[in-house]
């Protein structure tokens, strides 16, 4: 059982599926439960997002069952055939997805039954109530029930193709730079990506994802859900790894497709070595000012377990800071997180990090605080200094506090607009670069 | 002759739990599209407020409304018992409050708030233990002044008691406990809201204001009789979660012009503030949908006269809402010197933009009050008013609604729905849109050139208002590419079925709410 979370960093299954559909191309919403949900929780997404907007049909053009008071008492699935009809009739979709609120799950209408009598027109059901989970569970729910239910069975797969999950719109800010950045990396290698929300795709295509021979999830709180229903579904295998960011951690991924895809070494090589010199070319311009005003920092890292070990990974192992301290909010299951913290033993750095979880945002700062000596006005004092942290709007105040250098990477992230910007792979690592360092000149 | 706009509405249900949702509480219509004059007609009859719709969309929620009265106060902490989804916005909000308060250099306060994260298993259990938790949580961790529990959906249903829980927890903790019954499904009004946080202001936070005897006898009577002549001057203008510090500035201005004393409550106050809200002459509204459910109970309890019906939005209405207050204290001859000056030196400002707006047409969506002034200031400097659109209609714009002249006009009623708003701005054709956030993107995705209502850095009340609702109508007709572009390139997901569709034909009488 969940406890209570301060300044959550998530909103609920329904907030997670709204995401979720809105990023996928021409997809409709079609929503069970009170009127005010859908555009909210859409909302969240459009505001906390870098700005990513409602999309194709999100804020209140998404149709809702709009069910009060009488529905409650009374049952609202009359009114949700009605829904759905005119929706069909109304917006223009390549698929409806009716997804249920916390109100008419728990008075027990059955919207997903009813959906099904529409299958023929596009129209599939899921449930998603609130109090099912995160923002991450609804991801989950609305690709497991894609997985299921339209996704076409096909007993031949492609050797080079793959599908990738734990990338959650919205959630991950950059979700469409991310993709684009693997895609064209694994496209490299020959490898061709199923990415549900990348440039280019549609339900049509996802209907044709079942020829992929490998599900590659890049989060261990997102994603694992439906790598699992591919699997048993579609008897597509898959294999959790990171986020890469950066050369190094991309030339793991890309060995680690390579090894599960039997693709040939040298052109892995290859990849890597051009793919190396090119990010090389670019990090080169920072050097001097880098090492001229002295741009070495310790980090501490406030985000969930999909950004965390990836972003510290890289400062530590790509720009040489100082990995000090990580708070991670998405990780409840003890031996979990243990084995999350482990991962960090891998840093090269002499300093490994404090990890904690938390998602308390008041108790993650005490942490920090208690994490380092406290000054004693002492004469001489080996401060926590100069500090970066990476993290999402919620730590501004406590990046200024500590008068430490600041980047929103998590959600939520309100201070930036990001339109197709990403950090992953060897090309998106250098946007990272960029706007880690744009932050340490912002005021030159 | 105009009807007194809560004329026979009762104030006095601070003795219950929550307050009757506003269904209940005024009723009013949520769904109509037609002509003016048919509306005033349906509206007299009741029709109007019979009729809901058959194609619907996502509107708004009572709880955002509550939680933007409530989490504004001063040192205080919110906590949502629900699941993470309600008020998951305000994960991106923290700068916009503290630009808010930076704006009205009020002390920047780093502001919590706490989910009870309510999962399957609380749907069973309640999730009352998670509360307390929270509820201790908070106290020791910020000790806050003001804790607030917002109720949602899922505890409301279930019948969680968060009311028995607040009564458990009073003596255990320091700061002020205020249960918010603001659940969504309850009501079809989202201004139910309002009067969810008034409720909750009223009942818990308000308490008699400590007084401190003076040192000598001379100094008390002399403070007393400070105390007495400023009460007798204080005027509590009563601010709203959308107006800006540009809008209580301005409305500051004008009330002292008059010799009064303002005093902008209850958004943005400390307890302390609330406390002494009853000293004060008049207390006046700046929206009487927002309103009338906490200046109807001041009135009960320190029997402070108020005003509720006009909003100081465009020069008309900027004009009766001094006249209406300078009337409360025989000061109509200063009043009508100062409406006079003020006029003058707008109307030579806006000049230049009411040149340039002439003619152009105009749509206004938005809430009840503020659209109909809003369209009344448009059309008195010249332009075109084509259409209105409001999220919801009640007695409190019933006096507007008849003012109007125009039995043509066509009016849409409407939370949200922008398929029924797109469909008739396609046949309007507007030169321009003004309309309530959520809106203005379909609108832009029509191809039409637009701009917010109202918005945190805007001043858009008082005669300050008036003229940057006349500069930026003109600014936004200065280039208008941006629409046309994203018109061409991007456009919305309503079919031609649905846009051929007179959306008169989407509207039901009596259907179940």
């Amino acid at each position: 059982m969940g406890d209570f979370i301060e300044r959550s960093k998530f909103s609920c299954a329904l907030g997670g599926a709204l995401s979720t559909i809105a990023a996928i191309p021409k997809a409709v919403p079609i929503v069970h439960a009170s009127g005010g949900c859908a555009a909210a929780l859409s909302g969240t997404y459009n505001l906390s997002a870098g700005y990513r907007g409602v999309g194709y049909c999100g804020g209140n053009m998404i149709p809702t069952s709009n069910i009060s008071q009488s529905h409650i008492v009374f049952g609202g699935e009359e009114k949700l055939v009605g829904q759905i009809e005119s929706t069909l009739k109304y917006i223009k979709g390549d698929i409806y997805v009716v997804v249920t609120g916390c109100q008419t799950e728990i008075i027990g209408d059955d919207a997903v039954s009813i959906a099904a009598r529409y299958r023929d027109q596009n129209v599939i059901g899921v449930n998603t109530p609130g109090f099912l989970g995160n923002t991450l569970r609804g991801y989950d729910a609305i690709l497991s029930a894609l997985v299921k239910g339209i996704i076409t069975k096909k007993e031949q797969k492609d050797p080079k193709t793959i599908n990738l999950l734990g990338i959650v719109p919205g959630h991950d800010v950059f979700y469409r730079g991310n993709i684009t950045y693997l895609t064209e990396l694994l496209a490299k290698v020959g490898v061709k990506v199923n990415s549900f929300f990348g440039d280019g795709e549609s339900v049509e295509k996802i209907k044709g994802y079942g020829d992929a021979s490998l599900s590659i999830v890049l989060s261990e709180t997102a994603g694992q859900l439906t790598a699992k229903q591919f699997e048993t579904t579609h008897g597509i295998p898959f294999v959790t790894t990171e986020l890469p960011i950066g050369p190094k951690a991309s030339e793991r991924f890309l060995r680690l497709v390579a090894e599960k895809l039997n693709i040939e070494k040298e052109l892995v090589d290859q990849v890597v070595e051009a793919e190396t010199k090119y990010f090389y070319s670019y990090l080169e311009r920072i050097v001097d000012v880098a090492a001229d005003l002295d741009f070495q920092r310790y980090v501490a890292a406030f985000t969930d377990s999909y950004y965390a070990y990836p972003i510290v990974d890289f400062v530590s192992e790509e720009l040489g800071w100082i990995p000090h301290f990580v708070s991670i909010n998405d990780i409840q299951d003890k031996k979990k997180q243990e084995a999350y913290a482990k991962k960090f033993e891998a840093l090269t750095s002499r300093t490994k990090p404090q990890v904690i979880f938390e998602d308390k945002v008041g108790l993650a700062k005490k942490k920090l605080r208690a994490s380092w000596p406290y000054n004693h006005n002492q004469k001489y004092y080996d401060a926590l200094g100069p500090l970066y942290i990476i993290g999402s709007i919620v730590e501004r105040d406590l990046a200024n506090d500590y008068g430490a250098g600041f980047l929103t990477v998590a959600f939520p992230v309100s201070n930036r607009a990001v339109l197709n910007k990403g950090y992953a792979g060897f090309r998106g690592a250098l946007s990272l670069v960029e706007d880690l360092l744009t932050n340490l000149v912002a005021s030159r | 002759m105009p009807v007194k706009l809560n004329e026979n509405l009762k104030y006095n249900f601070l003795a219950a739990d929550e307050p009757p949702v506003r269904d209940e509480r005024v009723g009013g219509c949520i769904a109509y599209c037609g002509s003016c004059s048919c509306l005033q007609g349906d509206f007299k009859s009741g029709c109007a407020q019979a009729q809901n719709r058959r194609f619907s969309q996502s509107g708004g929620c009572q709880l955002g409304l509550a939680v933007g009265i409530i989490n504004s106060l001063t040192r205080a902490v919110t906590i949502i018992h629900s699941p993470l989804g309600c008020c998951s916005g305000l994960a991106g909000m923290a700068g916009v409050r503290k630009t808010s308060r930076l704006s009205r250099g009020l002390p920047v306060e780093e502001q919590t708030f706490i989910h009870t994260n309510m999962d399957e298993l609380d749907v069973v259990s309640g999730g009352l233990d998670k509360l307390k938790r929270a509820i201790k949580y908070a106290d020791e961790e910020y000790h806050p002044e003001v804790i607030s529990i917002v109720n949602g959906c899922v505890p409301g249903i279930i019948g969680a008691d968060i009311d028995a829980v607040v009564r458990e927890m009073e003596p255990q903790i320091s700061a002020r406990l205020v249960p918010i019954h603001c659940e969504g499904f309850k009501s079809r009004f989202v201004s139910s809201g309002y009067d969810a946080a008034n409720h909750g202001i009223l009942k818990y936070l308000i308490r008699d204001p400590q007084e401190y005897p003076q040192l000598t006898e001379d100094a008390q009577i002399k403070y007393n009789f400070q105390k007495k002549y400023r009460t007798s001057r204080t005027v509590n203008i009563f601010n709203v979660g959308s107006n800006s510090n540009g809008d209580e500035v301005e409305l500051s201005r004008l009330v002292s012009a008059l010799g009064l004393i303002p005093r902008v409550v209850p958004l943005n106050s400390t307890v302390d503030d609330l406390d002494h809200l009853g000293e004060a002459a008049l207390n006046v509204s700046i929206c009487a949908t927002h309103d009338d459910y906490l200046l109807g109970h001041l009135k009960e309890r320190y029997g402070t006269e108020y005003l509720l019906d006009v909003l100081p939005i465009g020069i008309n209405c900027t004009n009766t809402w001094i006249r209406k207050i300078a009337a409360h204290f025989h000061l109509e001859k200063e009043a009508e010197r100062l409406i006079e000056q003020e006029n003058r030196e707008l109307r030579e400002a806006i000049a230049p933009f009411v040149e340039e707006l002439k003619g152009k047409k105009i749509f206004v969506g938005g809430g009840e009050t503020r659209i109909l002034t809003t369209a009344d200031f448009y059309k008195s400097i010249g332009m075109e008013l084509v259409g209105i659109k409001a999220h919801n209609l009640d007695r409190f714009v019933e006096n507007l609604l008849n003012d109007i002249d125009d039995p043509n006009l066509t009016v849409e009623v409407a939370a949200g729905q922008p398929a029924e708003e797109l469909n008739t701005l396609s046949k309007l054709k507007p030169d321009i849109y003004i309309g309530h956030a959520g809106a203005n993107g379909w609108v832009t995705k029509l191809g039409i050139p637009n701009i917010p209502l109202f918005g945190a850095p805007i001043n858009y009340m008082g005669y300050s208002g008036a003229f940057e609702l006349a500069r930026r109508a003109a600014r936004a007709l200065k280039n208008t590419n941006f629409s046309k572009n994203i018109g061409k390139h991007v456009g919305h997901p309503l079919t031609q079925e649905w846009m051929d569709l007179d959306p008169n034909d989407n509207i039901v009488q009596g259907s179940r709410f």
